[in-house]
């Protein structure tokens, strides 16, 4: 005698299908960004400066697109694990002119920052050079990598 | 005070920006271009390019930018990115009328600027009526 067995089969969820769909989405992200060199605009908050945030073991290393901004126009903080940039970009002081072309925008700025981990903040190393800041902020000791030593006996 | 909050303004890739033969993106700088009365003056962003990276040529008509951005080395992993490095080229025909001996260009702070001067035959004359 021949017995049919029935898949068990039921309506798929719907949460866990939208899941798949976001999950091939971060995929199809991920897939794209080898042509645009992870820039992808989902990853961008908007905010004025953009960043780039590279971590190691011993450092996290904030880099920062900020042409015309003086050193003494941009203000650094760190709070806990939030770093604050903020500051204003000054228009040029021009007198009697007609403008052919304004593409360059100016305005204040703030932008806040979680860092993935715990900084030493009297450890901060920031620099300005060429329109670009560039921070070193060095982790704080309880995270950073130990080496463990096995003893032989 | 400003009172106009910066956002980030995408750079934007150029098309077919001279050949390239670094495997790097080319963008377009954002320029202001302003005149007065003696001068014409190019304000072009172009962040993380060192003066002497920096190739402005005048040919004709032709005024050619181009900045290239020193190699990047990588540092650990990149944990957030909202900008990519690149070179920035841009080209704008300028009127015959400037006087190209006198041309000055500075760079601070990632911002170039260009001070084209009027050749005396283009700057605006004042003609005075006399009275007889």
């Amino acid at each position: 005698m021949a017995v049919f067995r029935y898949p068990d089969w039921r309506w798929p969820n719907v949460s866990s299908a939208l899941e798949d769909v976001e999950r091939a989405r971060r995929q199809m992200d991920r897939l794209l960004s080898v042509f645009t060199g992870g820039a992808s605009s989902p990853t961008s908050s908007g905010v004025f400066p953009p960043l780039i945030v590279t971590e190691d073991e011993e450092t996290i290393n904030v880099e920062a697109e900020i042409p015309g901004i003086k050193a003494e126009d941009l203000d650094i903080s760190v709070v806990a694990r939030t770093l604050t940039l903020s500051g204003e970009r000054k228009p040029e002081e021009t007198q009697d002119v007609c403008y052919h072309r304004r593409e360059r925008k100016w305005g204040s700025f703030r932008k806040a920052l979680t860092l993935p981990d715990d900084v030493n903040p009297e450890a901060i190393h920031a620099e300005c050079k060429n329109g670009m800041l560039k921070l070193i902020l060095p982790k704080a000791e309880h995270v950073k990598p130990r080496k463990i030593v096995i003893k032989g006996e | 005070m400003a009172d106009t909050d910066l956002q980030i303004e995408e750079k934007k890739e150029a098309q077919a920006a001279g050949e390239s033969t670094r495997n790097v993106p080319v963008f377009i700088p954002a320029v202001d271009i302003y005149e007065s009365e003696n001068a014409l003056t190019l304000v072009a962003d172009m962040p993380g390019v060192p003066i002497e990276n920096l190739d402005i040529d005048l040919d004709s008509d032709q005024l050619t930018i181009r900045g290239t951005v020193p190699q990047q080395e990588e540092k650990g992993k990149v944990i957030f990115k909202e900008y990519t490095f690149g070179d920035y080229y841009r080209q704008f025909s300028l009127s015959s009328d400037m006087d190209r001996e006198k041309i000055q260009a500075s760079m601070k702070d990632g911002v170039l600027k260009l001070v084209m001067p009027k050749a005396e035959a283009a700057k605006p004359r004042k003609i005075t009526v006399k009275s007889s």
